[in-house]
């Protein structure tokens, strides 16, 4: 699952990176429609992205990271206007008096897989094949980035009407999650960020390698399935070396928000193999823990993904509601969030689960 | 380049009572100011006033700042190098050299702030500020009315955090900074509004330094001469006397950042029977008399001790305190349909016109 070459993203290619995003945001990331139809006017306008790996480029080029901060739900009715992460990226070049020769994505995950790509079709940039999750996550600290030691400053936050807030000095990466995030909610709730340039010898290292090809190859998978009615569960599984946990029908979701994120649990009551079982899934925007009969089968940091046991198409927890049908399956995450550092930052005890002991899922079989 | 005075350790005690009389009931309590700043002459040497008709046109004055609830400024206090970093930051940001120091409020604690960075920078200071009073939030400066943006502006905290921020409007500027604000801790220090000489001169109110120097002496001289310090403090300010009464009922509530409320004033001599009724929200807005309005904001209403002429805060306001009310024309500036609009008693949803208190 890697492509050792430079590739141009085409036209084409933009619905099934949403759709593999969407899977890889394991419910959470926000929805990465709008991005897709902006991406798509930038490149029928004649904007060209590359798609390079980590070996392209020298050691000592500056690498950018954006991405969108803000609530989901409002992402989707409040349109970006378009330049927020664009006017982030240029903010921090000011401050920091350096030019990004290319991009990287914060989360693969959801919407924020496309915002790299808007910026880089606007500011005329490649982007990076990789990201600073291999999933997401809700917070800006959260990425293997800022769990190896990337600098929480300069950065910046841009919004829809123009205002730019720089982040000069930051005491640490989680004093930039705190002003990020309460500057995102004065402006609207929905606003772009761009974090401090990063050399590329350090992206090399810390990146989760090939996210945007992974996430394209699976939404071609799903597509594929659908053209073929083959079974896109099992296709996805397949081919990802993902592992069907549950298979049940929602009965009850309970969601509410706290601090800023859509937090809750949802109960499943097991079909086919699981019939006479409980799932649980407890939710902080993303999944963050599956439980079947009381006992904890996956967890934070590896993959938690809803599918629709029918049709395939991830299932967000915010329009989780009774009566689906649905197909839990689990992908570990990238050993770069395995370690002791990266267990502080996004393991169980770090979502305010004390009690539970990160068990790394093992990867299935992977077919063509 | 002119001197009005050098402002020494002993100075500030007067401007800091000046301060708190210009902060009619709210701006902050200057007694944490007033110590920064005292450390600070002691350390570097004392103060320069500068009309702001000796600035060139091209020179580029900067406003210092503390903003925040004033509840929290007197519990949590600065670090004590972050005006200066802010100061500084915002220079870097401006890629040139700062050629004086601007107050941006003279009522409250930031009566006392700018003598902190004048100090430590050896610059001198403007004698003038952007209100010639208090108010509760940053756009509500003359510098808005003459077109200057509150931007580039640099906010920094005690922890080493500093934030720079680049606004469509001033109205944007305060509502982003008070959320950075409050996450810092409930207050920062700030530099903002940068702008040229030529600019300062036109959208300073003028003066409003000195006159904190000279109630504070004004009162105490008075209260050395056993004469009447609300009366000398009347006739300085150029002030009416509103009302003298007791406090009978005060209502309080937090409401959007802001200490809003009512209090009642019950009248003693020459006004009893009657009863004052005002309006506070940090600062006092209005003031009625039996139903009738006798003064409004911008204008100025503070409430000072009737034997001491002591200003009292608007937070400190209790059942019992026997208290006169006085009230003076604010600023022409202010009295401009734009001015009113940005400070006047609809501004703070109140269903009230500006009344214009006569001179």
């Amino acid at each position: 699952m890697s492509a050792k070459d430079a590739y141009p993203l085409l036209e084409a290619d933009l619905l099934p990176l949403s759709i593999g995003a969407a899977l890889l945001g394991t419910g959470g990331g926000g929805n990465p429609y709008v991005g897709m139809l902006r991406s798509r006017e930038l490149l029928r306008k004649g904007a060209t992205v590359d798609i390079l790996p980590l070996e392209a480029l020298p050691d000592d080029a500056w690498i950018g990271e954006v991405g969108g901060i803000g609530a989901p739900v409002v992402g989707v009715e409040k349109i970006e206007q378009g330049e927020e992460c664009y006017c982030a990226m240029r903010a921090v070049e000011d401050v920091a008096k350096v030019k990004m020769s290319a991009l990287i994505c914060a989360e693969i995950g959801g919407a924020n897989s496309m915002e790299p790509v808007i910026t880089a079709a606007q500011a005329g940039l490649p982007v990076i094949d990789g990201d600073g999750m291999g999933r997401a996550f809700p917070e800006v600290q959260m990425t293997t980035f800022f769990i190896y030691g990337a600098k929480p400053a300069p950065a910046a936050i841009a919004d829809d009407k123009g205002n730019t807030v720089v982040f000069r000095d930051v005491v640490d990466m989680y004093w930039l999650e705190r002003f990020a995030r309460d500057t995102s909610v004065a402006m609207g709730a929905a606003a772009g960020l761009a974090i401090a340039p990063m050399r590329m010898d350090f992206v090399r290292r810390t990146a989760v390698p090939n996210t945007m090809t992974q996430a394209l190859q699976i939404g071609r998978t799903v597509l594929d399935a659908r053209a073929r009615r083959l079974d896109v569960v099992d296709r996805v599984i397949a081919t990802t070396g993902a592992t069907l946990f549950f298979t049940g029908k929602i009965t009850d979701i309970r969601r509410e928000l706290k601090g800023g994120f859509a937090r809750g649990e949802a109960k499943i009551a097991g079909s086919g193999d699981w019939q006479g079982c409980e799932g649980r899934i407890a939710i902080q925007n993303e999944n963050l823990v599956l439980w079947v009969d009381g006992t904890p089968v996956i967890m934070v940091p590896d993959l938690i993904i809803n599918l629709d046991l029918e049709t395939g198409e991830p299932i967000t927890t915010e329009v989780l509601r009774y009566g689906q049908r649905v197909a839990v399956i689990g992908l570990p995450v990238h050993d770069l969030m395995k370690t002791p550092e990266a267990m502080a930052v996004v393991g169980p005890q770090a979502f305010g689960y004390p009690d539970l002991t990160f068990t790394p899922l093992a990867l299935g079989p992977v077919h063509g | 380049m002119t001197i009005l005075r050098k402002i020494d350790v002993a100075d500030m005690e007067d401007i800091a009572i000046g301060g708190a009389v210009l902060g009619t009931g709210g701006g902050g309590d200057p007694y944490v100011g007033k110590l920064m700043a005292q450390q600070a002459i002691r350390q570097y040497g004392p103060v320069s006033l500068m009309d702001v008709s000796e600035l060139d046109d091209d020179a580029l004055v900067v406003p210092v700042c503390m903003m925040g609830a004033p509840t929290v400024m007197t519990e949590k206090l600065p670090q004590g190098d972050e005006l200066m970093n802010a100061f500084r930051a915002l220079e870097k940001v401006m890629g040139r050299k700062i050629d004086a120091v601007l107050c941006g409020e003279a009522g409250g604690v930031n009566s006392t702030t700018p003598f902190v960075v004048a100090a430590a920078s050896g610059l001198p200071l403007i004698d003038g500020d952007g209100m010639g009073r208090a108010f509760p939030e940053l756009q509500m400066v003359t510098f808005t009315l003459s077109g200057v943006s509150a931007t580039p502006m640099v906010l920094c905290d005690d922890k080493g955090n500093s934030l720079v921020l680049d606004t469509v409007s001033n109205a944007w500027t305060e509502r982003l900074a008070r959320a950075a604000t409050i996450e810092m801790g409930g207050s920062a220090l700030l530099a903002f509004y940068p702008m040229s000489g030529k600019v300062a001169k036109e959208a300073v109110v003028r003066g409003t330094l000195s006159l904190c120097a000279k109630v504070g002496e004004t009162l105490r001289s008075a209260r050395a001469a056993h004469a009447d310090p609300v009366a000398a403090l009347a006739d300085l300010l150029g002030a009416q006397i509103l009302f003298h009464g007791r406090i009978m009922d005060i209502e309080r509530r937090t409401e959007g950042g802001f200490a809003r409320g009512k209090a009642t004033v019950s009248g003693v001599e020459e006004y009893r029977n009657q009863t004052l009724r005002l309006d506070f929200q940090n600062e006092f807005l209005i003031a009625e008399k039996d139903g009738t309005v006798l003064a409004t904001t911008p204008d100025l209403i503070t409430l000072v001790e009737a034997d001491s002429g002591d200003p009292v805060t608007t937070d400190s306001l209790k059942y019992g305190q026997r208290l006169i009310t006085l009230a003076w024309p604010c600023n022409p500036l202010w009295r401009t349909p734009e001015g009113i609009k940005l400070v006047g008693p609809r501004y703070f949803k109140y269903d009230r016109d500006y009344v214009p208190l006569g001179e």
